[in-house]
């Protein structure tokens, strides 16, 4: 078989797998009737959207199939470091102490899913805000910025949460 | 009182106390950037608190399993929104202090 056929039947089995997944966990109903209407609603929706999905230059399994242990340590990570800064924001509420500026750095982080949990993960904490992602290039707004400088402010801001996250997606 | 409901307890105050903190910063922060900060402080970390507070009194399995989905779709979609916000600021050129932050930054 191609290589390329051979990749488009894999995202397809993939696409169908996460839908079928869901399915289950939310009828949470291992009859029959339920499972064999999950399937068949799986593979009509896989069919017509795998490439959305997962497109075609994510040509690695590591791009989009996590690592549990991996995910587990970066949401414990996650967890403490929103409370973390929730702290900070909270002082800096009552004190009105604040130096917001927007700050402009890359990633290192090479497939889509994982540039986009990084975002999001920046968004999650309390005191930076992503406002744009475009290809590696992030637009932060920082709420208690000390450097505009590029190299500074991503080693501020991602190194920690960049390096768990290489852990789980390549 | 159990040992989980004295927890749960604690998650909620701790919820309460983040949840007043993003109110009042959203009075009291001056552009509109900085009151979405004090606004996810009320959006992730005040919800999320109660999330756990409410996974520590959950009865059973199924109920907990149900929590845990709504953590999981929570975390997609709580940051996914005030980015939204923000990139929209970020991109109108209405406001006069997000001119003056473009040209700061440019």
């Amino acid at each position: 078989m191609e290589i390329r056929s051979k990749w488009k039947l894999l995202r397809f089995f993939f696409t169908n797998l996460f839908l079928f997944a869901v399915w289950v966990l939310f009828t949470a109903d291992l009859s029959a009737f339920s499972l064999l209407a999950g399937i068949l609603g799986s593979l009509l929706i896989s069919a017509l959207t795998y490439d959305i999905f997962l497109s075609e230059h994510q040509a690695n399994l590591r791009f989009f199939l996590p690592s549990f242990w991996g995910l587990f340590k970066f949401l414990l990570f996650m967890f403490l470091e929103l409370y973390k800064s929730s702290f900070q924001v909270l002082v800096a509420v009552i004190t009105g102490k604040t130096n917001p500026r927007i700050v402009h750095f890359r990633t290192r982080l090479r497939s889509d899913l994982a540039r986009a949990t990084l975002s999001n993960a920046i968004t999650f904490t309390p005191g930076t805000l992503t406002l744009d992602l475009n290809d590696d290039h992030l637009t932060v707004h920082w709420l208690f910025c000390n450097t505009t400088h590029t190299k500074a402010a991503g080693i501020a801001i991602k190194e920690k949460m960049e390096k768990q996250l290489g852990h789980v997606w390549l | 009182m159990s040992i989980r409901e004295i927890f749960a307890l604690i998650c909620f105050l701790i919820a309460i106390i983040f949840g007043l903190g993003g109110i009042i910063g959203l009075f009291r922060f001056r552009d509109p950037y900085s009151r979405l900060h004090a606004g996810s402080l009320c959006g992730t970390t005040c919800a999320l608190s109660t999330f756990f507070g409410l996974l520590l009194l959950s009865s059973s399995i199924g109920m907990a399993t149900r929590i845990v989905v709504i953590i999981v779709f929570f975390l997609i979609s709580a940051p996914t929104g005030s980015s939204i916000v923000g990139r929209f600021i970020w991109e109108s050129n209405d406001t006069e202090q997000t001119k003056k932050k473009k040209e700061q930054v440019l």
